[in-house]
């Protein structure tokens, strides 16, 4: 039997492996130990006696990925965004911000949601994790908003979807994670989120002011601040700009010369910097062993699943099977572009049943060599290119809005979780109330996905900075 | 998909084996955290010796590169305890009873066979690099200050042992469910719909803003 024959059965074991519930990341390292036996044992005739030589290789190979692969200083980034994230609600930031965004721009038409909108942002800037993020805010902002007239259903809306904000803005986790996996710069990657995701957030905004102004009885702005209590609540928010600006100073240097440090160094910083606060706000062994405990569960489970997928990836690369894919994809014959662009409405489908690490993971292996190539290849010049930008480019262009995406897919039906969040803080609405709610978000974040694929330009402008292209 | 589930108690052996094991795995857990905590201590005092004080941390990388594994792998039990590595549920939330417990078993089963040919193939890796007639008993060492590298490596063997036990203990717990039929079994994680999940979610974040100073 031919490898790539064994690579596509064993893949579609691992689908039925999913399916049935076993757990990825374990679900991915069982296919991927699976077809490396029976790759082995291929290699040697399927003789009955060489069998055990086959298994006794295959466990020496995969035994060996998860401490190899897990050693790296790239990934330490991953622990250390989680750990702002916990430590963020500690230092009282949710509500400084939501607090600073009223006063600056709650005179705009739906004012509040507006505020809602950036101080969620603002707030995503800390927390890599979208989910937690809509938590938080669902009990901060919703109340108010319900309070001064606005729509209930448009009200949850708003934060289920601002919630979303956090996988672009950095740090963002995801990104760190699709960086190892596809072996790209990491701090390209966040800085090549930071443009979108601000994008993202001014065309929430946007939305809302436009909605504030066709519909009556909105909901009324919120005014009357003066300068002098607009800036004195900005030193509340002070550690969200401090965090922002540290990471993209250790990643990139505006001024010119090298960077302050590694990307590393900015994340632990800011998370330093979110803990002293913290301190400061009352956080005492209690709070921050649970915040510790939270890390490392959250850590462990994105480690398991690297570690089990990269078995399975050590097995596809014996197969040969992303060469293959690759082979089939560039063959078709239809426009690079419109290739892109199933793929991309492939993953929107398949979001609406995973989760967004799981299914970036487990599937990138094979769909990333496969765009690269559409492209023409990781070392094409981006004039030939199909895109118009260099392999490199390419592989952050496609990070992104493969991210943008997988995120789009935690406000739709069925199982939208962070409509599912919302709903769960706060029991008068129901799920579908919520759906409904984010619906013109939803639309709102296609228009968003288009621009970013028609002007790669938002995406590509930071991260060409960094890499000199 | 799912990543947080109740874990039912009573006063059963399985159920009094369940929360022992359940306590070392929070400690095992904990060890990790304070890893990652200590990962920004390490970071902090790197840029700082190297900006204030003109002198960098030697080795820090090689710190970094030893402490990940802690952070890595030895929480992955007190994960699975929790029901919190993910899943894609929604083929098995939609059964019951004794079909859930039997997909879940032979499911568990198959994960145990990995963790230990895991354990094997991770032993394995330590083996080549462990020697007690060496220095350090070392083959081999980090890049910069030379640290011996097999405490890391055998970090994956021993946290996958426990993990192993945990899975031990999971199908003993789905084996006893599959006999009796019961809706309700105790020491395995149970499938939860999104709306429990979500009101996981929000009592991890509640209460917090409220330690702040703010009005």
């Amino acid at each position: 039997m031919d490898p790539i024959d064994i690579g596509l059965i064993v893949t579609g074991f691992l689908l039925v492996l999913v399916v049935l519930g076993i757990r990825v990341a374990f679900a991915a390292a069982i296919a991927g130990l699976v077809g490396l036996i029976w790759i082995f044992w291929a290699k040697r005739g399927h003789d009955p006696e060489q069998f055990l030589w086959a298994l006794t290789v295959a466990v020496k190979t995969a035994g060996q990925v998860p401490h190899s692969k897990i050693s790296s200083q790239a990934l330490s980034l991953i622990p250390t965004f989680i750990l702002i994230g916990f430590l963020a609600y500690y230092a009282g930031l949710t509500k400084a911000l939501f607090e600073a965004a009223k006063r600056w721009v709650g005179w705009l038409p739906g004012g509040l949601a507006v505020s809602t909108v950036f101080a969620t942002a603002g707030f995503a800037a800390v927390s890599g994790a979208s989910v937690a993020t809509a938590a938080v805010f669902a009990r901060i902002a919703i109340p108010e908003m319900i309070a001064i007239g606005y729509d209930k259903r448009f009200a949850a809306g708003v934060v289920a979807a601002a919630g979303t904000l956090a996988s672009l803005i950095p740090p963002s986790a995801i990104l760190v994670i699709y960086a190892i996996i596809v072996e790209q710069d990491v701090g390209a990657l966040l800085l090549a989120g930071f443009l979108p995701g601000a994008f993202s957030a001014l065309v929430y905004g946007g939305l809302v002011v436009g909605m504030a102004v066709v519909f009556k009885n909105f909901g009324p702005p919120v005014g009357g601040f003066s300068w002098r209590e607009r800036l004195r609540v900005l030193p509340s928010v002070f550690p969200i700009f401090f965090v922002i600006a540290i990471i993209i100073l250790f990643i990139y240097n505006p001024f010119g010369g090298d960077a302050w440090g590694t990307p590393t160094e900015g994340g632990a910083l800011g998370a330093f910097v979110v803990f002293v606060m913290a301190l400061h706000r009352g956080m005492r062994w209690p709070q921050l062993k649970s915040a510790l405990m939270e890390t490392a569960k959250l850590s462990v489970m994105i480690f398991t699943i690297i570690w089990g997928v990269l078995v399975y990836v050590r097995f596809l690369g014996f197969a040969d099977l992303p060469g293959e894919f690759s082979d089939w994809i560039t063959s078709l014959e239809q426009s690079p572009f419109l290739t892109l662009v199933l793929i991309l409405l492939a993953y929107a489908i398949l979001g609406m049943f995973m989760d967004a690490i799981g299914m970036l993971i487990l599937t990138l292996p094979v769909v990333f060599p496969a765009v690269i190539a559409l492209n023409g290849g990781m070392s094409v010049a981006a004039a030939e290119s199909a895109f118009g930008m260099s392999g490199v480019g390419c592989a952050i262009w496609f990070g992104i809005i493969v991210v943008k995406m997988a995120e789009l897919c935690l406000i739709t039906p069925p199982i939208g979780l962070n409509c599912f969040v919302v709903a769960g803080v706060h029991p008068e609405l129901s799920v579908q109330d919520v759906f409904k709610g984010a619906s013109p978000f939803f639309v709102a974040d296609a228009l968003t996905i288009a621009g970013l694929l028609l002007f790669p330009g938002i995406v590509l402008y930071l991260p060409n900075l960094l890499l000199g292209g | 998909m799912a990543g947080a589930s109740t874990v039912l108690e009573d006063g059963t052996l399985l159920s009094r084996i369940d929360r022992r094991l359940f306590r070392l795995e929070s400690l095992l857990a904990l060890i990790g955290g304070l890893a990652v905590f200590s990962l920004m201590l390490l970071a902090v005092a790197s840029v700082g010796g190297r900006n204030f004080l003109n002198r960098p941390i030697p080795g820090y990388v090689d710190w970094i590169e030893q402490a990940m594994p802690l952070i890595a792998f030895v929480g992955i039990s007190y994960c699975q305890r929790l029901g919190g590595h993910i899943r894609m549920d929604m083929f098995v939330g939609r059964l019951r009873g004794r079909v859930l417990w039997a997909i879940e078993f032979i499911g568990l089963l198959f994960i145990l066979v990995l963790v230990l040919m895991m354990v094997w193939g991770g032993w394995a890796h330590f083996e080549r690099s462990f020697d007690w007639s060496a220095p350090y008993w070392s083959r081999d060492s980090s890049l910069d200050i030379r640290l011996p590298l097999w405490p890391a490596k055998l970090l994956v063997p021993v946290a996958f042992s426990v993990l192993g036990l945990r899975l031990a203990l999971q199908l003993w717990g789905y084996g006893r469910a599959l006999l009796s039929g019961t809706a309700r079994p105790v020491a395995v994680p149970l499938i939860e719909d999104a709306s429990a999940i979500a009101a996981h979610e929000a009592e991890t974040v509640s209460g917090l803003d409220d330690n702040g100073r703010f009005g």
